[in-house]
């Protein structure tokens, strides 16, 4: 496996993502494995729907619900804010990667913490939380069953819902035996057994329990996770301590709005009806025999949430719930895997989100990384128009616009520039028609063009072109005289 | 920082909205109608059905049936230890005196976590339960502690019948003032392991769902 693919998602990346390359030697391993797991997921995903007739209706509300919070947002925020510290929790406002982690070890420093468990998060994923921790010296334990294996094996996670589905539990196997120095056996449900042992003493010992969110409902300051190992409840209810990092896109209005959004989040991603277990957490334990933290803090994340927001044909990015079904469904993915992508969030919405995150200078390859057959559209539960977005994005990357600069070349800009020009331009067109079959003469061979100079050349690389043959009204005129069989 | 951080942030969210500080909030969309309800013995059996598809146990029982379902429990699962809520109803059926009679240690449901987590059986009482989804919820407070559902292996919930809710719509709206709230669908479960179903990984491996016949 390249060192690129295996790149974990809690480093910065110091250059582009290059999906290209990175998706040119994906082990086989890792499609197979996809493939048979989104498989699954998409099954399942199907038998639940059929049970429920309402499902359209639900999206559509989910969709409008998702779309009027973002519009609303710094209303639902300060709403958010007042609630939560109302309960006895505090609230934390994190511009950047750089503000949560430092927040998170601030905390960390005040209360002396030596050993922390998280729930999966993709905000903490996002900011790289668990590398800052580490740094001074703290255990960070993942806690969710996929994550903690790719946690021992160093990588990152190769899917949004399950993250180490592309291991085979052989290597799952050897991995445990080498950390735990036993002879750990292939059955999955051994291997299971093994993992609830050895996090269950993690569990016991840790003064810090790590959160992402699911939701934050503005109308209490209520924080919603959603698991089904029961990490979620362990890591939040064990600590003394608990610290959520959550985008400040994770807000819904009420516990009304909640219900819808709950019935599409499970359904859609795993084919669940509902989760196993879904918290309600508001502020910290009100007495203590109730068990629960003492502290509740929330990290409100912004790291570039606020500039999507900015940008209309983007904005509906942050509708997204993360269930993970627009990845089960893309023909892309399915082939290439999560690291593809190159950073924390992978598939269709990755191709939207990293690039308005990172940057097209640094993103621009990934809103090619689709065939726009529009799958993922059909799926999202908000509908998220994510092929609408993509093309926004290829617009972005090639011509620059009121958010970014182009990051495609000025030569060739300057080619397609010309194109554009010449196709619409009634003489222009006309002209060349006539000139272009004299023009290519140099290049030809046999009717096609294998090379030619730059920056024409980005095509020829490639794959031959075909001649030009005429202007095409005379194509047509004589295409008609002729008989039409010949011609291709 | 943190508090330049918040007006930084939201000045940032309202430009990009182009709202001013103050402006009036748009009606939110609204959500869908809650869900119709079958007599109550077809949304109890719903519930028992919707629970056993996700590998949970659920049955119908009379209070004279508590103390032989309980014998049975104990010996299927060689209960050595057990945790219960400290709630009038499984005061009333008496549950500690017949665990203690039947050779069960009872650890106090406020002994530090390590000693909770070497519990076999923890008892509660279901405050909701959704049959669509086989969901209980359960609230909590000083007597009813959040670990006791989750640190032992077996999870015994007693419910009354009218713990019954239609939809989430109504749970929510009576827990939404509690400082928590856990919705618990069948055992705890993980596909993980090469998309292998496997029950058990971090919370109890059983859940075990009795439903009193009765409201009494």
């Amino acid at each position: 496996m390249q060192k690129s693919q295996l790149q974990s998602s809690e480093k910065k990346i110091p250059h582009p993502i290059e999906f290209g390359a990175y998706s040119e030697h994906v082990p086989g391993q890792i499609p197979s494995a996809l493939k048979y797991a989104t498989g699954r997921f998409m099954e399942q995903r199907a038998a639940c729907l059929d049970e429920l007739p309402e499902w359209e209706a639900l999206r559509q509300a989910g969709s409008a619900i998702r779309l009027h919070t973002l519009e609303n947002l710094d209303f639902y925020l300060e709403k958010l804010d007042q609630q939560v510290i109302a309960a006895g929790g505090q609230v934390h406002w994190a511009k950047d990667a750089a503000d949560a982690c430092e927040i998170v070890l601030e905390l960390a420093r005040q209360h002396a913490v030596k050993r922390a468990v998280k729930v999966k998060s993709m905000a903490t994923e996002e900011i790289g939380l668990n590398h800052a921790l580490q740094e001074v010296g703290i255990e960070v334990v993942e806690t969710d069953l996929g994550e903690y294996i790719i946690q021992l094996m160093g990588t990152g996670p190769s899917h949004i819902v399950a993250p180490a589905v592309h291991l085979k539990k052989e290597q799952i196997a050897e991995v445990f035996s080498q950390e735990f120095g036993i002879e750990a056996p292939t059955d999955p449900v051994e291997l299971t057994a093994i993992a609830r042992r050895v996090l269950r003493e993690k569990f016991l010992a840790a003064d810090l329990g790590i959160s992402g969110a699911n939701f934050l409902v503005a109308e209490t300051g209520t924080l919603v996770i959603v698991t089904n190992e029961g990490n979620g409840r362990m890591c939040t209810t064990l600590p003394d301590v608990h610290v959520a990092v959550a985008g400040i896109d994770k807000v819904v209005p009420d516990w009304e709005s909640l219900s819808v959004l709950l019935k599409l989040l499970p359904r859609s991603g795993a084919g669940q009806k509902i989760s196993v277990y879904t918290s309600f957490i508001t502020g910290p334990r009100r007495a203590k025999d109730e068990h629960g933290p003492s502290e509740f803090h929330l990290v409100l994340l912004d790291n570039g949430r606020s500039r999507i927001l900015q940008d209309p044909g983007g904005r509906e990015t942050l509708k997204c719930i993360r269930c993970g079904s627009c990845l089960n469904i893309c023909p892309v993915y399915r082939n290439v895997g999560g690291y593809a992508y190159g950073w924390c969030i992978s598939g269709p919405i990755g191709a939207i989100f990293t690039p308005q995150i990172l940057g097209v200078q640094q993103a621009g390859e990934l809103p090619f990384a689709s065939s726009l057959c529009g799958a993922c559209d059909e799926v999202c539960p908000v509908r998220v128009p994510i092929t609408d977005i993509l093309l926004h994005l290829r617009r972005r990357v090639a011509e620059g616009d009121a958010y970014e600069p182009a990051v495609v070349a000025t030569p060739l800009r300057a080619a397609a520039a010309l194109g554009r020009q010449a196709l619409g331009t009634g003489w222009l067109y006309r002209l060349g028609g006539r000139l272009l079959p004299w023009l290519q003469i140099p290049w030809l061979r046999a009717g096609w063009l294998y090379k030619l100079p730059p920056p024409l050349n980005r095509w020829t690389k490639v794959r031959p072109l075909p001649a030009f043959r005429a202007h095409f009204r005379n194509w047509w005129k004589r295409r008609h005289q002729v008989s039409t069989g010949d011609q291709p | 920082m943190s508090e330049q951080n918040r007006s930084v942030i939201l000045d940032a969210v309202r430009g990009a909205l182009q709202r001013k500080l103050g402006d009036s909030l748009a009606v939110r969309p609204p959500a869908l109608s809650p869900r119709q309800v079958a007599s109550q013995a077809e949304e109890l059996q719903l519930l028992i059905d919707e629970i056993q598809k996700l590998s949970g146990h659920a049955q119908m029982i009379s209070p004279s049936q508590v103390s032989m379902a309980l014998a049975e429990l104990v010996r299927t699962y060689q209960v050595k230890q057990a945790v219960l809520w400290d709630a009038p109803l499984l005061q009333r059926l008496g549950l500690a005196t017949r665990l203690t009679d039947l050779g069960v240690r009872v650890i106090p449901a406020h002994s530090d976590k390590q000693t909770l987590s070497e519990c076999d059986l923890g008892i509660t009482e279901a405050d909701f339960a959704l049959p669509e989804t086989g969901t209980l919820g359960l609230l909590s407070n000083a007597e009813h502690p959040r670990l006791v559902s989750l640190l032992p292996r077996l999870h015994l919930a007693i419910m009354r019948p009218a713990a019954l809710r239609a939809d989430l719509h109504q749970v929510f709206a009576e827990a939404r003032t509690h400082a928590y709230l856990i919705l618990i669908s069948g055992p705890s479960r993980t596909s993980d392991i090469e998309m292998t179903p496997t029950l058990g990984v971090h919370g109890p491996r059983d859940v075990h769902v009795w439903v009193l016949d009765t409201d009494q």
